[in-house]
């Protein structure tokens, strides 16, 4: 569903991305580990369209993204669950869902999306029409999960959704999103939390210094990399 | 050879030679045409010089725009005439003066220093506070400061004789030391953007957390490269004064703001270059332009009056360059001799 | 008694001044909450309105639709400036918009000197702004009342559209963090397109009942409406749309109040004093008086 060949990217005057290629399949869940600093964010970044590779193709259902603007991107199925969740606080959850459904024109279709998430995510019935300023870290995760979720993407993106969150919660949280994966959804997971990523994940990527440094199944990583190295920043 | 070797190792000096050499040149060259406009528009220039050259130092290195200096640059000019100017003529130009300035009278140079130092002293003692606004917010204060200092010299007519002109002022001014002052100027400001103040305003303005991190007081170095720059303009405000021989507080107000800004936008703000290179090709553009409007209206092809025209080509002329150049002409590098580099010296980075 | 009227008198030029300088400010922070750019070409939208009411005023038109057609012209001009001026510089430096709208500012007052004059214009007026009333025993202009009444209109139905409309939580959303606003699909240019005419017709409207005051146009006019959207809006810190109408009518309290009450030797330094009190403000609140979000 989702090709990255050999994509190089740059933030500011640092280059992240030396020649990054991965692969999402349609149904999977993928996970990017990787230490602090080791290009993740900067690859969600640059395949969300906020940042523009140098060279290098991204491929989303053989059509390619480079060069598209974000409100492009979003509307060609995939969606971001940015790091620090990117809520609105000001708004209330109502309004940071209504924003999330922009891109749908059906009104009676936001009504059921609305349902399937309350379904999904209680809390967001309950404070519904409060500040989501005022959710807990948490809760605020849920939403932003589930503003993403209301544009219907076929591929969504996550990045970073245990930062800043108690261990409880991360694991709610992970629970919540290997549902998504059995629901059907393609998941492209970034994650610092190796250990959690990898029980999920129906393959994973290790990044270091903007490459990839090692590929395969939970398995196969578990057996051939210092998983543990990885997470200080660097592949035995 | 030895010498071009320590130039190539010395940026510094190198920059300075390279600036100042053509200029001099400018300036022999209209010495000896004897032209007497030539020499009033050289002069204009070199004035113009020092203003945009304060500018840099202090915009240039810290990324934020001002709007206050030129209304220092009217102080600096009603401040040194307030000096220098006869006590007859004082009393003839400024009939509603203060008993005790009445009297007072210095020689220019004197005048001229201490009408610098009010300057400078009122700009450091406004703007001290106003260092802690952040950047947005510390543009539109240095505009309203701008249009407090143009209401006070319009209305405190006792030291300005208002809104009128003020005049009586004997000519000082002319190609060679304001040819002088803006070179010195010049060299200081090359100097300053190396220094360590001036690499402290420019790593303020390129990550301020970073800046601040390393320890770098902000409001101290913001300050001080506010305060020079306000220095600079009150100093030419004098030279101006004693230019122009005759002025009014309007001629200290957003059109004069406009040129200047101009002429170190289009040069280029990061580099003491960009100031000469932008203030020498404006000042052309203007004479070019004015002869044109001059002929227009001559020709009577509008049906009359041309007014506003280069200034109007001018504002286009900088959003062309916003557009397609934003670092300006010289895009922030400073003009370097290109010496040959020898094996030996390391090549040394900007 | 004649202590009420001079009161009531006093709070009605509060308002209506109030009101003005709130509809302006409204219109600058609105761009500068999304895109961090200070307009300094903003005032130059009351000199258009200005410069159209007098292109106007020899047609047969009735007063109401060449305002109208003013303010419309104050919409696309501020459409046509971001689009040719702005956008191109959009992911550029925030110093450089800002250098660029004072060059546009430049560019359209001395358009304004080539193409009509440099010499100040009439203002043709509807009737109703020479209408006065008495209220308690004092003159009031009607076009003051009228003020204080079409902006509150203004303002309200700007609240209704940043509350009920998906528009307008996305200017919302987008004055809060304008690339996640992106990232879910709605289109930059959209917000930022309605952001400028929003405020030109924010400004557009203030044009009018300036030119009440004033009755003729000069290519400078647009100065001090300007400082005053500037000032509003530092004074209600500098990201709050609410704080920016607070700003506006407190800038108008206070020149209200010196213009009232300075002795007449010092009267002509009012702007001095309202600026300096502003500035003393600024020392002690640097973020504003409202505590933006």
């Amino acid at each position: 569903m989702l090709r990255l060949e050999d994509v190089h990217a740059q933030y500011g005057a640092i280059v992240a991305l030396h020649g990054v290629s991965i692969d999402v399949r349609e149904g999977e869940l993928v996970a990017l580990i990787g230490a602090n600093g080791a290009g993740k964010s900067t690859l969600l970044s640059t395949i969300a369209g906020v940042l523009r590779p140098h060279q290098g193709r991204i491929e989303f259902r053989g059509e390619s993204l480079v060069g598209l603007v974000p409100e492009r991107i979003v509307r060609r199925g995939l969606a971001m669950v940015p790091e620090n969740r990117e809520i609105f606080p000001a708004l209330t959850v109502e309004e940071n869902l209504r924003l999330g459904a922009y891109i749908r024109k059906d009104r009676d279709e936001f009504q059921a999306d609305l349902e399937h998430m309350f379904a999904l995510f209680p809390i967001l019935q309950e404070r519904f029409t409060q500040p989501a300023g005022t959710l807990s870290g948490g809760e605020q995760q849920q939403l932003a999960i589930a503003r993403a979720l209301m544009s219907h993407p076929d591929l969504l993106m996550l990045d970073e959704p245990s930062l800043g969150l108690a261990p409880k919660i991360v694991e709610q949280v992970f629970e919540l999103i290997q549902h998504l994966h059995e629901d059907g959804m393609t998941i492209l997971l970034v994650e610092q939390n190796v250990s959690l990523s990898l029980e999920i994940a129906d393959r994973a990527y290790v990044l270091n210094m903007g490459a990839v440094q090692a590929a395969g199944t939970p398995a196969e990583l578990r057996e051939n990399v210092d998983l543990a190295s990885v997470y200080l920043g660097g592949v035995g | 050879m030895d010498i071009l070797r320590q130039l190539d190792r010395a940026p510094i000096l190198n920059t300075s030679i390279t600036l100042l050499v053509p200029l001099a040149l400018l300036a022999a060259l209209t010495a000896l045409l004897g032209d007497l406009l030539l020499e009033r528009i050289v002069t204009a220039m070199f004035i113009h010089l020092i203003v945009v050259t304060g500018l840099q130092m202090f915009m240039g290195n810290s990324g934020i725009v001002s709007f206050a200096h030129i209304g220092f640059m009217g102080i600096g000019a009603y401040a040194t005439v307030l000096f220098s100017l006869d006590p007859e003529v004082k009393a003839m130009t400024l009939r509603h003066l203060y008993e005790f300035l009445k009297p007072v009278h210095l020689p220019f140079w004197a005048a001229l220093l201490f009408g610098t130092g009010i300057g400078t002293v009122v700009a450091a003692i406004i703007s001290y506070p106003l260092m802690r606004l952040h950047d947005a917010a510390a543009v539109i204060t240095s505009f309203a400061v701008l249009v407090v200092l143009h209401d006070v010299m319009v209305h405190w007519t006792e030291v300005t004789n208002g809104p009128r002109t003020l005049f009586g002022v004997e000519r000082e001014t002319f190609l060679w030391n304001s040819a002088l002052c803006a070179m010195i100027g010049l060299v200081f400001a090359t100097w300053f953007r190396e220094s360590k103040v001036g690499l402290q305003l420019r790593a303020s303005r390129d990550d301020r957390m970073a800046a601040q991190a390393v320890g770098i007081n902000m409001l101290a170095v913001r300050w001080l490269g506010f305060v020079l720059m306000c220095g600079y303009a009150a100093f030419a405000g004098g030279l101006f004064a004693h230019f122009i021989t005759s002025f009014q507080p309007r001629q200290f107000y957003l059109a004069e703001v406009f040129v200047v800004l101009a002429m170190l936008v289009i040069g280029g703000p990061g580099s003491v270059s960009g100031a000469v290179v932008g203030t020498v090709l404006v000042t052309a553009l203007r004479e070019g332009l004015r002869v044109g409007e001059a002929q227009l209206n001559i020709m009577q092809i509008f049906g009359g009056q041309v007014v506003g025209l280069t200034e109007f080509l001018l504002a286009i002329s900088m959003i062309a360059i916003l557009i397609f150049r934003p670092a300006g002409l010289m895009r922030g590098r400073e003009l370097r001799l290109p010496l040959g580099r020898t094996t030996a010296a390391p090549r040394r980075s900007r | 008694m004649s202590n009420v009227g001079a009161i009531l008198q006093f709070t009605i030029d509060v308002l209506s001044l109030g009101s003005l300088y709130a509809l302006m400010a409204l219109g600058l922070v609105i761009i500068y909450g999304i895109l961090r750019l200070v307009n300094f070409a903003y005032g130059e939208l009351i000199m258009v309105v200005g410069y159209a009411l007098f292109l106007l005023s020899p047609t047969p038109l009735p007063w109401l639709v060449m305002g109208l057609l003013a303010v419309l012209v104050s919409i696309m001009t501020a459409y046509l400036t971001e689009r040719i001026a702005f956008r191109p510089l959009r992911e550029r430096s925030l110093t450089a918009v800002l250098i660029t709208s004072f060059a546009v500012s430049t560019m359209l007052q001395n358009a304004a000197m080539l193409f009509v004059s440099p010499r100040a214009r009439v203002v043709p007026l509807p009737e109703i702004f020479t209408v006065q009333v008495i209220i308690a025993e004092r003159i009031v202009p009607l076009r003051n009342l009228i003020a204080i009444g079409v902006s509150i209109a203004l303002l309200a139905l700007f609240a209704l559209l940043l509350k009920r409309t998906i528009l307008g939580i996305a200017l919302r959303a987008a004055a809060d963090k304008f690339m996640m606003t992106r990232m879910l699909g709605i289109p930059a240019n959209l917000v930022i397109g309605t952001a400028f005419a929003i405020s030109g017709l924010l400004a557009g409207t203030v044009a009018l009942f300036w030119f009440g005051r004033t009755g003729s146009v000069t290519p400078e006019i647009g100065l001090w409406p300007l400082l005053v959207a500037f000032v509003s809006t530092v004074i209600g810190g500098m990201r709050s749309l609410l704080g920016a109408v607070v700003g506006g009518y407190v800038l108008a309290l206070i020149q209200m109040t010196f213009s009232n009450f300075l002795p007449p030797e010092l009267l002509e330094f009012r702007v001095t004093f309202v600026f300096t009190l502003v500035i003393f403000i600024l020392l002690f609140r640097p973020e504003g008086l409202i505590r933006g979000r």
